[in-house]
């Protein structure tokens, strides 16, 4: 029952059931997630049993890969930061509503933009690594933009444009590194030439704190958690979010509302898109890869901060520990890898860990739906009124 | 296929109706949308079935389509009674209905849209031939090889029409054919009924609010006002003020009477000191404590823009009868014009609404209100025209430039554009003044839930709590959260749209006495409504549109059943 029910007749029996309304499915959620992750978990084992392996070893090397040792905690953060700042922006854009879905691409460019700045601007210092990570970010969010105008001028949809743009932008990367002119690396002697640029100077690695055997954490890590705080409060506690969410939930109040609509989806998805970017330069600058440009150097980054964002349900913070978990799935699978488990059952069990999360709260809503004979709250309501319309 | 000449001899008379109905009723919960309703329509003729929103005109149709099941009552097709359980039904019976809206897919050719639900082989070069013949054979020029979206709304109409020709109907039902399409369009529709009707013998029912159509285009027409018969004649028996009293009704007199004699009644101040939660119940309008002739306590900072209420609350209330022109109009708009697919939608409108009065803007649906409505919501631009406000023209393009310029509006649907369902209470409430309650850059959750407390409580919105989802809100709560945004921002004019739609009683009584309150307060309101009574008890001036443009304004107390009638038809009174 519902503050909204027609077998309520007193105001104040109505604002009884009201205030009993939303606390009596607060704990169905986060139940019926705990049963989909033990289902997942369990889904996962068996088909590790079926194709020959054994789930223990294989949850050992997983951990082992993950969490057993500095090593393997400096290796998971590596790959927590990129995957983190990814998440953070796809939460920008699914909030304003404009699904921005082409991060991987966005990943590419804002490494081609750092490591064109980080080999061919002659700066040395900070300042040159700050100058990368700026023109990553600026790159990958002009990227974006153009999805946007696409969408604005031709009203092209976002979600194809921007996956679309992710090939564009794979060749874009592959042609860079392919010509000498642009960013293809010196020939040394004799040597065959590779498709990638040449590694970057040293003034344009991101440094990490702490010592080789103990645990390191990278400037990037620093830098995805510090973008997830920042996001998070923009989006909860300013003006500016507060309009952002009335777009995303309903854009014809929200320009009702006076919000100037294009220009505010335009911004999100640019702000999604430079933060793909700065993911891109801090796996350019990291010790994640070889510091060098490679068109394969986005490693699926762009699909897999998608994953993060959705389980996290768009909300910054609690990216942070999904990122982290995909971060151990990422580090913890090449170790299994190496045991000789197939690697992409690791694929399969993120798929299922992901589904595991997501699909709950749709399950739960259709339950209590259902329960309560297909009336909700909201637009149900408008159930008696409509026999009126029908006359007409 | 048969053609066309031996269908028409079939067809010719024995002169038994082509379709008879024996009191038809039908019921929704406690709503007759049709009651004990007999028709003849005879072959060979145009009948024009005349009647107001919800005057019971679509059920009817509905139930001879077979879309809705009759309660009582009997359907005869020549002298056999006949039963329509579903659509399939009634094609079988040949009975074809034009719908209103049009139900063609865009992205689709004319051939395709034509052949739509047909079943077996798609032939191309066949149903390209059938639409030429048929286009042909009914003078109804169209390229079946065209795409639907870049037809006008005359040609899609055409479509429509050829749609259920083709199935060669032997009664043809038009639910208001012209409501989209210009006056060349809408002549040549009728020119093409004609021929349908002499030539072939088929029968017609032209379902119309306008009375220059009903009395030009049809051979008999039947009045239905509240579900039921009301009136039949044939058509040259008859006059539009004759048609038009029987559509509007005779009691409007009495009601105009009444409020002519208590002009705009204002609540007086309801008793002090009783708590508002306790006494709030359905049926029985909420006492408040705060004296409703009070502008919001601290009305939020809009220094610019926003005139202050209070300055204008001091001009006379109620201008009696229409000599409102002495003050400058809070709420003037001119020459509005809007075109939509080539079919003008608003035509030159222009009203003024003078500070503490309230403006009816009646007329039957569809008549241009929405697209007024959105635009006063800043959702689209005119072709040409302005809006003035307190006298200063309003740069539309601007976002949120009406708002800014105090005008609050409550829209005609209020979950596509009046509220976010999922955002909370509070932030509905604080929507349009974001700024207002935020300091160095952030939303202040205290100031905000200080703001919605207040409003909550003055406008008796009963929720869960403020942090719950305007979707868990009744529907009356829910337009008295959009009310008490749009109010507490000051406005110098309101807007209502449809105000009362979907509400209960209680609700509805609750948003009579704050518009009237509002008004009283020196609020310029603009109440845009189908409902007669609505507007009969509200307003001092009544301004009715037909066609997107005003046909006539009247001062309530002479606003007769005939007048109104005439005006709403399109017909100058």
């Amino acid at each position: 029952m519902t503050a909204t029910s027609p077998g309520a007749p007193s105001g104040t029996g109505r604002r009884l059931l009201g205030l009993l309304a939303p606390r009596t499915y607060g704990w169905q959620t986060p139940a019926a997630t705990a049963v989909a992750v033990l289902a997942a978990l369990a889904l996962s084992s068996a088909l590790i049993a079926v194709t020959g392996g054994s789930p223990s070893a294989s949850v050992q090397a997983l951990y082992q890969g993950s969490m057993a040792d500095w090593t393997a905690w400096t290796s998971t953060l590596l790959y927590t930061a990129p995957l983190l700042l990814v998440a953070v922006g796809a939460c920008v854009s699914a909030r304003s509503g404009l699904f921005n879905i082409g991060q991987e691409g966005q990943v590419l460019i804002g490494a081609l933009a750092a490591a064109w700045v980080g080999l061919r601007l002659a700066i040395t210092g900070p300042a040159l690594l700050v100058l990368m990570l700026l023109a990553a970010a600026l790159a990958a969010g002009a990227w974006a933009g153009l999805s946007s105008l696409m969408h604005r001028l031709r009203g092209v949809n976002v979600v194809v444009s921007t996956m679309l743009m992710t090939f564009v932008a794979q060749q874009v990367v592959a042609y860079a590194v392919n010509m000498p002119w642009l960013l293809q690396e010196s020939r040394v002697g004799n040597a065959p030439v590779s498709p990638q640029s040449n590694p970057m100077p040293p003034s344009g690695l991101l440094g990490s704190f702490g010592e080789y055997p103990g645990l390191q954490v990278n400037g990037g890590l620093i830098l995805a958690v510090g973008a997830a705080v920042l996001v998070a409060v923009a989006i909860t506690r300013t003006p500016w979010g507060f309009r952002l969410t009335m777009l995303g939930r309903n854009p014809l109040a929200a320009k009702h509302a006076g919000v100037r609509v294009n220009a505010l989806g335009g911004a999100a998805l640019a702000i999604s898109g430079a933060l793909a970017g700065l993911a891109g330069a801090v796996l350019l600058a990291s010790p994640v890869g070889v510091n060098r440009l490679q068109p394969g150097m986005a490693m699926n980054i762009g699909w897999d901060g998608l994953l993060v964002a959705l389980v996290a349900r768009n909300r910054p913070l609690a990216a942070v520990p999904v990122a982290l978990l995909f971060g151990v799935l990422r580090s913890g699978g090449g170790f299994l890898a190496a045991t000789g488990v197939p690697s992409f059952l690791v694929d399969v069990v993120k798929a299922l860990l992901v589904l595991a999360f997501v699909a709950p709260p749709v399950v739960v809503a259709l339950a209590r739906r259902r329960r309560s004979g297909g009336r909700t709250a909201g637009p149900r309501q408008e159930a008696a009124p409509v026999a009126e319309e029908a006359i007409a | 296929m048969r053609t066309v000449d031996e269908r028409a001899r079939e067809l010719t008379p024995p002169s038994t109706p082509a379709l008879r109905l024996r009191g038809i009723s039908k019921r929704y919960g406690p709503v007759v949308a049709s009651d004990d309703v007999d028709l003849d329509v005879e072959h060979g003729e145009i009948h024009g079935l005349l009647g107001e929103n919800g005057a019971g005109k679509s059920t009817l149709m509905k139930i001879l389509l077979g879309l809705v099941q009759r309660d009582s009552g009997t359907i005869m097709r020549g002298d056999t009674p006949v039963d329509v359980h579903n659509p399939q039904a009634a094609v079988a019976l040949g009975i074809g209905m034009v719908h209103q809206h049009f139900s063609l897919i865009d992205a689709l050719t004319v051939w395709e849209n034509v052949i739509l639900g047909d079943t077996g082989r798609i032939d191309r070069a066949a149903a390209c031939r059938q639409v030429e013949e048929v286009s042909r054979r009914y003078g109804l020029p169209i390229d079946p090889a065209a795409r639907v979206d870049r037809l006008s709304a005359g040609e899609r109409q055409r479509v429509e029409l050829i749609k259920c020709l083709r199935r060669d109907p032997s009664v043809l039902i038009l639910d208001e054919p012209t409501s989209v399409l210009t006056q060349a369009e809408s002549a040549e529709l009728f020119t093409v009924l004609r021929h349908v009707v002499r030539a072939e013998n088929r029968a017609v029912i032209l379902i119309s609010h306008k009375l220059a159509e009903i009395t030009a285009a049809t051979d008999r027409v039947t009045v239905l006002r509240k579900g039921r018969v009301v009136f039949h004649s044939a058509t040259r028996d008859t006059t539009p003020p004759e048609l038009a009293r029987w559509m509007v009704g005779r009691d409007v007199s009495l009601r105009a009477e009444g409020a002519a004699l208590g002009m705009l009644p204002v609540d007086g101040a309801p008793p002090a000191g009783t708590a508002p939660a306790e006494t709030a119940s359905p049926g029985t309008p909420p006492s408040e404590d705060t004296p409703p002739t009070e502008p919001p306590a601290e009305p939020p900072a809009e220094p610019a823009a926003a005139p202050a209420p209070p300055a204008v609350a001091a001009a006379p209330g109620v201008p009696s009868g229409g000599a409102a022109t002495e003050i400058v109009p809070a709420l003037r708009l001119s020459g509005l014009t809007v075109t939509t697919d080539g079919v003008t939608v608003l035509s030159d409108l222009s009203l003024d609404v003078a500070p503490g009065e309230i403006v009816g803007l009646y007329g039957v649906e569809g008549n241009g209100q929405s697209t007024l409505g959105d635009l006063l919501s800043g959702l689209l631009l005119p072709a040409s025209g302005t809006v003035e406000l307190a006298g200063r023209p309003v740069e539309l393009e601007r976002p949120g430039a009406l708002h800014r310029a105090g005008l609050g509006i409550i829209p005609e649907d209020r979950h596509s554009s009046g509220v976010v369902l999922d955002m909370s209470v509070a932030e509905n409430l604080v929507m349009k003044s974001v700024g207002d309650v935020s300091g160095r850059g952030f939303v202040s959750r205290r100031k905000m839930h200080a703001v919605a407390r207040r409003l909550a409580a003055e406008f008796n919105i009963v929720a869960p709590s403020l942090d719950a989802p305007v979707r868990s809100l009744s529907g009356g709560n829910q337009q008295r959260v959009v009310l008490a945004r749009e109010l507490s921002a000051g406005p110098c004019v309101l807007v209502a749209a449809q105000p009362t739609h979907g509400l209960d009683v209680g609700a509805i009584e609750d948003m009579y006495r704050r518009l009237r309150e509002a008004a009283s307060g020196g609020v310029a309101v603009l109440l845009i409504s189908t409902e007669l009574e609505e507007v009969m008890a509200l307003a001092s001036r009544i301004a009715v549109i037909s066609s997107g443009r005003i046909t006539g304004v009247l001062p309530t107390a002479e606003a007769t059943a005939e007048r109104l009638g005439m005006l709403v038809g399109g017909v100058a009174a």
